[in-house]
């Protein structure tokens, strides 16, 4: 974020400089600054609430392209392969974590599910993971957490090349530029990604993964005037495309269709900034993104084509102000109005457009009362044209108990709103069992004319309970301590609670005389996911050790509920008899393990030679009903838990020139069925030149 | 504690043969066969019609109380007390049978079923509108899932049958596929197709014409 520059002042950019210059690793992260948590720059260990900060540095030497490569070795995070790889949050899915890029946020969700292989982490200066709700600063979909992707700075008189090579014909390349020029920044950066994919059935007609192709271009902009006033545009495009080959199935005999599917992103960003005194600034930025998704299929001697195509365009404007009242009280007041559309075949035509008005305001008051004692309190109301509007409060508190122990509490709101789809889908499959979708906007509307022609047979109870969507809740508590020894041990324990309720499911309001049945979205669902993250992080001179564990029990509340009352039946295993199932065998919601873990060895010397072995351990997730009750209560309903180990070695050739290797997945785990998206053992070699 | 349990047992005994003894003379002796039958072909697949998989059509009928299956040329006698054909299960009465056969599903596991509660109602099939024992994912004895696309019987689901001539059963559905045995999420399409619509049951069959399990 290039305003971050103007925010911090001259005074923390050279905190800032003189940080990176600092080796060790707990003073490196507690001094590091962090802008995600609070939305203003705050110092790490000044934070009252779990935060992660993934640096340029471990994105390098772990050899990570995208986004998914490097989340997955976080704890707590877990990438879960539906529509994509989604990414799982204290247990939370991916539709209820905010992903951001340079503070903001990314649309163009399949299913709810932000696809992280989208996004290059080439040319990316940190990323910072911010836990719990933070609806209170950022609205919708702050539920699980807020992932924030910082990319490289402009100005910086720093520019490189660099190349990749790996497995499966990939190939990776781009520059990045970054020249200031008197009172001008400038950046440009572009990233190729390329493969040919995999496939991991053999003699399968379709791969597992077809041939890809994504490009990222981006452009920055900053320039300051005099000492008040800074403006600036940033202007980043992202392309991807992918052959699409489907066996489908028509009249008995199979199809080999071609085609492709095209996504298009686009986010520009421009701002001004000004500087009223040391103790005020205020920024105006503006943020429209736009996103087209278009997937064509062309079946031989099959009559019409399929087109699937979706667009859906974000313009948001906003004014923050940021006020150091005094030197122990910060405050924060900002507002601002988004307008969303989506046109999409999926809901009924590309003409249609449907929109959604958003105006916010949103407040944060941080009070260091004593210097042990620091409180945060913010509040975001946001009101919607198209749902209830909602209001979501946070309060954190540090308590410094020294220099070494200090302990964090905070209680947050999220909220996601109804999507599109849940408010606008009108979708009728004629193939499979004639039933239909409604979104709850359409639905009433829908359910009248085919009432009026005669065509339904029944209307269901819950017909009548049709009404405008309310957004998903969630109340989030996180507590735990940060311990600090000396500067070379860091230990973090965070205990975390998150209580959904109104969520949104489907279900039936009608039936029609042919059989089909007609659904539509309802807040019917509640839910919990609370757990324990732990990492201690220790460095020995040239090497450093992190260890990472979580533990996670998820559970939907309506189910537990049921269990007790012994209302809930499995058939066993072993005798093949059904039994009134226990709480224990409850194994809660799909795709979520109970235990996951890390290690990761680095050794570096002084040279900047490098060497990075890397563990990750996830216990087993359930995946699907085996047994009949529509719950994960078997052990035959799990997919096998597995560590995978990646390893990494790099050294600089003379001044300019970077070189490293690596093994992903050394020990080549593969799961065909639960984990499409490994394609086992994978080597790569990386060529870097920086100018 | 134990004394009080005694003595209550000892009550309960009681009070139970003074039942018997009034019963004695309407209620015959239990006569209570119990059974598993595995690996039923039930209308099994034999080729695709528009892509659609399709049987021969004809319900494989079977008699509870002499334990045995029955011809589909008997299927208008009251030899046969249900039929099966893909999931769909009848009984022999209403618009399917001559006989005095009915169903309902009971909500609960099959031991649990001791007795029929005294308010069961016993529907009976109105073929092709409403069957005794209804149609469909979840909403009968079984669930599909749509993503393994494997029908698995809904565990804590107890049909309770009133058969062709009028005396009471009750089945638990325990496997839809081949030798008792679900297939893999993970097997071709294929092979569950050619597999399923076996049927793998148990049963207890009262033959003294009580609603009593025991």
């Amino acid at each position: 974020m290039r305003l971050l520059n103007t925010f911090l002042g001259l005074f923390l950019s050279t905190l800032v400089a003189a940080q990176q210059q600092a080796d060790t690793l707990g003073s490196r992260t507690m001094d590091e600054v962090v802008v995600t948590a609070t939305r203003t720059p705050r110092l790490m260990g000044n934070l009252a609430i779990p935060v992660n900060i993934i640096s340029s540095k471990t994105l390098y030497q772990s050899g990570s392209l995208r986004l998914h490569d490097i989340l997955a070795e976080q704890t707590g995070i877990n990438i879960i392969e539906n529509f994509g790889k989604g990414v799982q949050v204290q247990g939370l899915s991916s539709e209820y974590t905010l992903i951001l890029i340079d503070g903001e946020p990314l649309i163009g969700r399949t299913g709810g599910v932000l696809d992280l292989s989208r996004i290059s982490v080439r040319n990316i200066r940190k990323i910072e993971i911010v836990k719990g709700p933070s609806s209170s600063l950022y609205g919708s979909e702050a539920m699980g957490g807020v992932i924030n992707i910082i990319t490289d700075r402009a100005g910086q008189n720093k520019s490189d090349v660099s190349l990749r090579y790996a497995r499966f014909n990939t190939l990776d390349g781009g520059f990045n530029f970054s020249r200031k020029m008197d009172k001008t920044d400038w950046l440009a950066s572009f990233n190729y990604n390329r493969s040919s994919g995999y496939s991991l059935k053999p003699n399968a007609q379709q791969q597992t993964v077809e041939p890809f192709w994504r490009s990222v271009q981006q452009v920055s902009i900053g320039h300051q005037f005099n000492e008040k006033w800074k403006a600036g545009a940033s202007l980043r495009r992202n392309l991807s495309q992918i052959d699409n080959t489907i066996v489908v199935q028509n009249q008995g005999a199979s199809i080999l269709s071609k085609g492709y599917e095209r996504n298009e992103e686009y986010n520009f960003t421009p701002y001004l900034n000004y500087q009223a005194s040391p103790q005020l600034k205020t920024v105006l930025r503006a943020y429209l993104t736009g996103f087209d998704a278009r997937q064509e299929l062309s079946v031989k001697n099959v009559v019409g084509n399929y087109d699937d195509r979706f667009r859906q365009s974000f313009h948001r404007l906003e004014n923050q102000t940021d006020w150091q009242i005094r030197k122990q009280s910060a405050f924060t007041i900002g507002a601002g109005n988004i307008l969303e559309t989506v046109a999409s075949n999926r809901y009924d035509s590309l003409s249609t457009k449907r929109s959604n008005n958003i105006s916010y305001l949103f407040l944060q008051h941080e009070e260091t009362i004593s210097p042990k004692l620091m409180l945060v309190a913010g509040f975001r109301y946001d009101a919607n044209k198209a749902y209830a509007s909602v209001g979501s409060p946070k309060l954190a508190l540090q308590y410094r108990y020294n220099d070494n122990l200090s302990f964090n509490l905070s209680y947050g709101r999220g909220f996601k709103a109804p999507d599109f789809r849940q408010l606008y889908l009108n979708f009728t499959n004629l193939a499979a069992g004639a039933y239909s979708v409604f979104g709850s906007e359409v639905a009433v509307g829908e359910l009248s004319r085919l009432q009026s022609q005669g065509l339904i047979e029944q209307v269901s109870a819950l017909a009548s309970r049709l009404s405008a969507l309310k957004p998903e809740i969630s109340g989030g508590w996180n507590g735990g301590l940060k311990y600090k020894s000396g500067k070379n041990l860091l230990v973090t324990l965070n205990l975390f609670r998150n209580d959904l309720r109104n969520m949104i499911l489907t279900d039936i309001i009608a039936i029609k005389k042919n059989g089909g049945q007609i659904y539509s979205y309802f807040n019917l669902k509640e839910a919990l996911t609370q757990g324990l993250e732990f990492n201690a992080d220790k460095q020995f001179k040239q090497l450093s050790i992190r260890v990472g564990y979580q533990f996670l029990h998820t559970a939907d509340k309506e189910v537990t509920d049921a269990i007790r009352s012994g209302k809930i039946f499995a058939r066993s295993l072993e005798t093949g008899l059904a039994n009134r199932m226990k709480l224990s065998e409850y194994g809660g919601l799909p795709n979520r393990s109970r235990h996951t873990a890390n290690i990761k060895l680095g050794y570096e010397t002084p040279k900047e030679q490098f060497l990075t072995l890397r563990a990750i351990y996830r216990s087993r997730w359930g995946t699907f009903d085996a047994d009949g009750n529509g719950l994960i209560n078997r052990d035959d309903e799990y997919a096998s838990g597995y560590v995978q180990v990646n390893v990494s070695a790099g050294f600089p050739i003379g001044k300019r020139l970077k070189w490293m290797m690596g093994i992903d997945n050394l020990f080549n785990y593969k799961d065909i069925i639960n984990l499409p998206g490994n394609p086992g053992r994978n080597g790569y070699m990386d060529l870097q030149f920086t100018f | 504690m134990r004394s009080t349990r005694i003595i209550g047992g000892m009550f309960l005994a009681m009070a139970m043969f003074q039942a018997c003894e009034k019963n004695e003379t309407t209620q015959p002796q239990s006569t209570l066969v119990q059974k598993t039958i595995a690996n039923i072909p039930a209308d099994t697949i034999v080729g695709l019609v528009n892509g659609q998989p399709v049987g021969a059509g004809k319900y494989t009928f079977y008699s509870l109380e002499s334990n045995s299956l029955v011809a589909s040329s008997d299927s208008n006698s009251l030899k046969w007390d249900i039929g099966m054909r893909g999931t769909a299960i009848i009984t022999n009465g209403g618009n399917s049978g001559p006989g005095a056969g009915g169903a309902f599903v009971y909500v609960g596991t099959f031991d649990e079923l001791k007795t029929i509660p005294a308010d069961s109602v016993f529907r009976k099939d109105n073929a092709p509108v409403s069957y005794a024992i209804p149609l469909g994912s979840n909403k009968g004895w079984y669930v599909y899932n749509p993503i393994t696309t494997l029908i698995t019987p809904v565990p804590g689901r107890v049909l309770v049958i009133k058969t062709a001539s009028g005396k009471y059963a009750k089945v638990e559905i325990l496997n839809y596929y081949k030798g008792g045995v679900t297939p893999d999420a993970t097997a071709s399409d294929a092979d569950k197709l050619t597999k399923q619509r076996y049927y793998t049951f148990r049963y207890s069959y009262q033959g003294n014409g009580s609603t009593s399990f025991q």
